[in-house]
């Protein structure tokens, strides 16, 4: 079974690692960013297509890579976690190809399920 | 809406007050421009005024001038009322801060029409200063928000991979209670950002916001 990797991007290095441990106590592998421009790195060394964006990304915000990845990866689950949601943030997230969108605080089993669930979804698609 | 007459003579007083009670307004009155001064100066007075210019102890431009010295968040409109209409005495009572003049005798019609005015403009002004307050509290509660659910991420996480790994139900009894405070926490800041109306309520002698009204 191939391993099952998530990229996590948030500007707090704090938030980095917490994520980090809950996910690899799981059995995913976890690469981390904390930029946009520093996640586009981490994406070409190591094919991963399960991801969750903090949005307010210091250069390049979320929703503006999120917009860049989708043009490339149709077939990625990209989750956005933000800090301050508004119904126009929702809104533009829909319209920048997000898959779902947590506001933060958000609970890890809320996030591991969304994990669990990416990859239920891309095993499926690649069934067909 | 509140109205404020300041006339010294009875009869023109009453049948100025009977004439603006009959429009709907609800008359404060005063007999003298010093009356009017004291009356004008509360927090809560009222924003229009119909001000004699002729009256003892002090009269309406006296009354007009020290109203524009002081500061008010929202100012009052006021209307001069004489007989002294040469152009000479119109320019001097509008430059002393008066919002507009009519002369005696008045034509009751006119009298509305310009109170009307009056009334438009304060209205608009109070609706300028709710639009200001409410884009402060939203840029606020931005700010707020986002600065906290931060750290709040973090402690809500550590809370839950230490309650993963724990065994000693004490230890784990009381970081459930950290993990609901920051639920808790958690709460504030998704109502600060779900606020779309400026809604306060009194906290000791002053406001703050009413989160819960606020966020309807």
């Amino acid at each position: 079974m191939t391993a099952k990797k998530i990229l996590v991007v948030d500007d707090e290095v704090a938030i980095l690692k917490m994520f980090k441990k809950a996910f690899r106590n799981k059995g995913y592998i976890v690469w981390s960013a904390e930029s946009a421009e520093e996640a586009l790195e981490v994406l070409k060394q190591d094919s991963i297509h399960v991801m969750f964006l903090d949005l307010n990304l210091p250069g390049m915000n979320g929703v503006e890579l999120c917009r860049q990845l989708r043009e490339k990866r149709p077939m990625d689950i990209i989750y956005a976690v933000t800090g301050y949601a508004s119904l126009f943030e929702l809104a533009e997230c829909r319209g920048a190809g997000f898959d779902d969108y947590f506001q933060k605080p958000v609970e890890l089993k809320e996030l591991l399920k969304a994990a669990q669930d990416a990859f239920e979804k891309i095993g499926r698609w690649k069934k067909r | 809406m509140r109205i404020l007459i300041a006339e010294d003579d009875f009869t023109s007083r009453r049948i100025l007050k009977a004439v603006l009670a009959k429009w709907g307004y609800d008359v404060v009155s005063a007999r003298d421009g010093h009356e009017a001064w004291e009356k004008l100066q509360s927090v809560d007075a009222p924003k229009l005024a119909v001000l004699d210019w002729m009256m003892p102890k002090m009269d309406g431009i006296e009354v007009c001038y020290r109203l524009r010295q002081m500061e008010k968040t929202i100012p009052i409109y006021i209307i001069l009322l004489t007989a002294r209409d040469s152009k000479k005495d119109i320019i001097k009572g509008l430059e002393a801060g008066a919002d507009d003049y009519i002369a005696k005798p008045f034509d009751n019609n006119e009298l509305r029409a310009r109170i009307n005015v009056g009334r438009r403009i304060v209205e608009l002004q109070a609706s300028l200063v709710e639009k200001e307050k409410f884009q402060g509290v939203i840029e606020m509660a931005g700010a707020v928000c986002h600065e906290l659910n931060q750290p709040m991420q973090v402690i809500s996480g550590l809370s839950e991979l230490l309650l993963d790994s724990l065994d000693d139900n004490h230890i784990k009894d009381d970081i459930k209670e950290i993990k609901m405070q920051v639920k808790r926490l958690g709460e504030i800041t998704k109502k600060l950002s779900g606020v779309t109306k400026y809604k306060t309520k009194d906290y000791l002698t002053s406001k703050i916001i009413d989160l819960d009204k606020a966020a309807e």
